[in-house]
């Protein structure tokens, strides 16, 4: 039998002057989709309500009981058996296209560690001045560049409203969250090619305190749908925004037209730099992490890595490193498998435009997947920095000096934004200021690009102060103060998700 | 109670008195170790900052003054006096009030959120003395 999955959320409680109609879609196995049709009237009566709720619960509960009810949340997420997860598992392998490895191992095991409280970002405003050199935050360090001047401050947002990019799970959960610390209603608009998640997790904060969740809206709409735009945009405090050029475009103009602060997150471009340090005998291992960083949600996330840039000078040579690499992308690419809708065409496009340069004598060498699973490419004159056609497609460079790099990087300023590093500590942060100055804002250890800390800046702003405050300060973070420690607990990461499910996979 | 001024040494010495007296505050606080600075930064009310030291120990205050000159503490706990005014008049948790932004800290914040009720308490206590602005 089917399964119809509801993809909004608000308080059951309201009552419409009209019943409200739904659309179903089918999405194949035997999956439908139900998601609600807006009018002016039903938003209308969804956006007093979360205004009433945050009344009636944000103002006036211990700010202790808000972060108990949302622990308890995800303490629901994090056990495997949990029902709603359970949904997920069924439903989300369909509807996003990744596998369910991905989802599950990579996705839920992780995520919901972010969003405990005792990872949460309580401290809502960290001080520049404080920042002036790499300094302590959470694990890692961070720095403050630019200058303080503030543009936006509201500290008491009443409706914050979030149109969330399909390309990452969980994001809808983490602005939900964001909202309650700053005691604000939220409105969220779950992406077209993930509408399943947002009202699920709602739902989750609805069984464990339903007035939480009743300062809570989920809206599935299409974004050229320019009523229920507009409407919302008029109704809202702050606009956290993640999405593409052309969502940039469209929702800068409307947010400008409502005269509504937006905190946008837009295209941007990530990679990885190793140093020749790391290319000896833990060269391998290192292969084996940038595996993670290269497979993680197929290479969809903005911090997703297109090139690596490896050192020359170590024991392992750059496209010795390229080969390990493929060899190590086999590996993983059984564990956690690509999703279905996951660009053979790309991986095959890459494949032929690299063979032909291979075969006409280039310094080009290609590393396929019999089963187009993933694809490494080794190039060694082009160091122009160029997209991927992600998918798991990746190109290594060698590079003589990896301070070469934020040279070369340069020009895409405040497009840079994820390093993966593996770099030892010493050279590490002379690196990191250069990267900070040409623009990039996390930089990460290798195979950690995709797991974002709590603590640590988003685009180079705090993602809790930016719902309250905007200003010229852009910060940069290094996810660990010690590097050597960091690359260690990440492969007993690596191998506790690759080789335990390659062992399960062959009993 | 008479009325004192906010902020003034005098206020800053009877809220010592008070919070010495409850026994809410003690409960709460027994495992509180570590001094403040309270800066109160100007604003459009408030033309020159002004720093209060309290030292808070296990539920007991053993020092309180307001400050003149230079004084080092374990944690700086600092917003504008509109701030303050709103959290002596209990309209804002100054948990809730970090969290947003509107009060800074210097020190390790974590510490002071685990102690959200003992701070509390200091608010309940700070709303109890009448004031003038």
């Amino acid at each position: 039998m089917g399964q119809a999955i509801e993809c909004h959320f608000w308080d059951p409680a309201i009552r419409f002057d009209h019943e409200v109609s739904f659309t179903s879609e089918d999405i194949g196995g035997g999956i439908t989709l139900r998601k609600p049709v807006f009018t002016v009237e039903i938003l209308e009566k969804i956006i007093e309500r979360i205004k009433q709720a945050r009344q009636e619960y944000l103002r006036t509960h211990d700010i202790l009981e808000v972060l108990d009810a949302i622990d308890t949340v995800n303490a629901l997420w994090r056990n495997p058996t949990y029902h709603g997860r359970k949904t997920a598992r069924d439903v989300l392998p369909t509807v996003t296209g990744f596998s369910i490895e991905m989802i599950e191992l990579w996705g839920f095991n992780y995520f919901f560690d972010i969003l405990k409280k005792d990872n949460l970002p309580l401290t809502g405003k960290q001080q520049p001045n404080n920042f002036k050199e790499f300094a302590r935050c959470g694990d890692g360090l961070v720095k403050a560049y630019g200058k303080p001047h503030i543009s936006h401050s509201n500290y008491e947002p009443e409706v914050i409203g979030h149109i969330c990019a399909g390309n990452i799970l969980g994001l809808a959960a983490f602005e939900m969250v964001m909202d309650k610390l700053v005691d604000a209603a939220t409105w969220v608009k779950v992406p077209s090619e993930e509408p399943v998640f947002g009202a699920l997790y709602a739902k989750s904060i609805e069984e464990v305190d339903p007035l939480l969740a009743h300062t809570i809206a989920v809206l599935p709409f299409n974004s050229d749908n320019t009523m229920v735009q507009e409407y919302l945009f008029s109704k809202s405090d702050l606009i956290r925004a993640t999405g593409g050029e052309r969502a940039r475009k469209n929702l800068t103009e409307l947010a400008e037209r409502h005269r509504v602060p937006l905190a946008g997150h837009w295209h941007k471009f990530s990679f990885i730099t190793i140093a020749r340090e790391f290319l000896d005998a833990q060269a391998r291992e290192i292969a084996e992490l940038a595996t993670l960083d290269v497979c993680a949600w197929d290479q969809q996330g903005c911090f997703s890595p297109q090139e690596i840039y490896v050192e020359t000078g170590g024991r392992v040579s750059p496209k010795e490193f390229a080969r390990l690499l493929a060899e190590e992308m086999e590996t993983t690419s059984r564990a956690l498998p690509k999703g279905t809708n996951s660009g053979k065409i790309q991986v095959l496009d890459g494949y032929y435009q690299y063979f032909t340069k291979e075969t006409m004598g280039e310094p080009v060498k290609i590393f396929p997947s019999k089963t187009h699973q993933w694809l490494v490419i080794y190039e060694e004159r082009n160091m122009n920095l160029e997209p991927s056609p992600l998918f798991r497609v990746i190109r290594v460079k060698p590079v003589s000096d990896i301070m070469e790099i934020p040279k070369r990087v340069t020009p895409l300023g405040s497009f840079l934004q994820t390093v993966g590093v593996a770099i030892p500590t010493d050279r590490l942060i002379p690196f990191a200021d250069a990267m900070g100055q040409a623009g990039a804002t996390n930089i990460r250890t290798i195979s950690g690009m995709t797991l974002q800390k709590a603590w640590e800046p988003w685009d180079g702003r705090f993602p809790l102060h930016e719902l309250f405050e905007h200003d010229g300060i852009h910060w940069v973070s290094i996810d660990t103060e010690d590097m050597d420690a960091e690359i260690k607990s990440a492969l007993q990461r690596k191998r506790s998700i690759v080789d335990q499910r390659l062992e399960f996979k062959r009993k | 109670m008479s009325i004192v001024r906010f902020p003034s040494d005098e206020w800053i010495k009877i809220f010592k008195e008070e919070l010495n007296k409850s026994t809410a505050y003690q409960e709460v606080a027994k495992d509180w170790e570590g001094d403040f600075l309270f800066v109160i930064t100007p604003d459009e009310e408030l033309k020159i900052e002004t720093m209060f030291y309290i030292d808070l120990w296990h539920g007991k205050c053993r020092d309180a003054y307001l400050v003149k000159g230079e004084k080092q503490a374990k944690f700086v706990f600092k917003g504008p006096y509109s701030n303050w005014k709103k959290v002596i008049r209990k309209e804002l948790d100054p948990i809730r009030g970090l969290i947003r932004g509107m009060f800074t800290v210097d020190g390790d914040s974590r510490v002071i959120l685990d102690q959200a009720k003992a701070a509390q308490e200091l608010v309940n206590t700070a709303s109890k003395i009448p004031v003038v602005f």
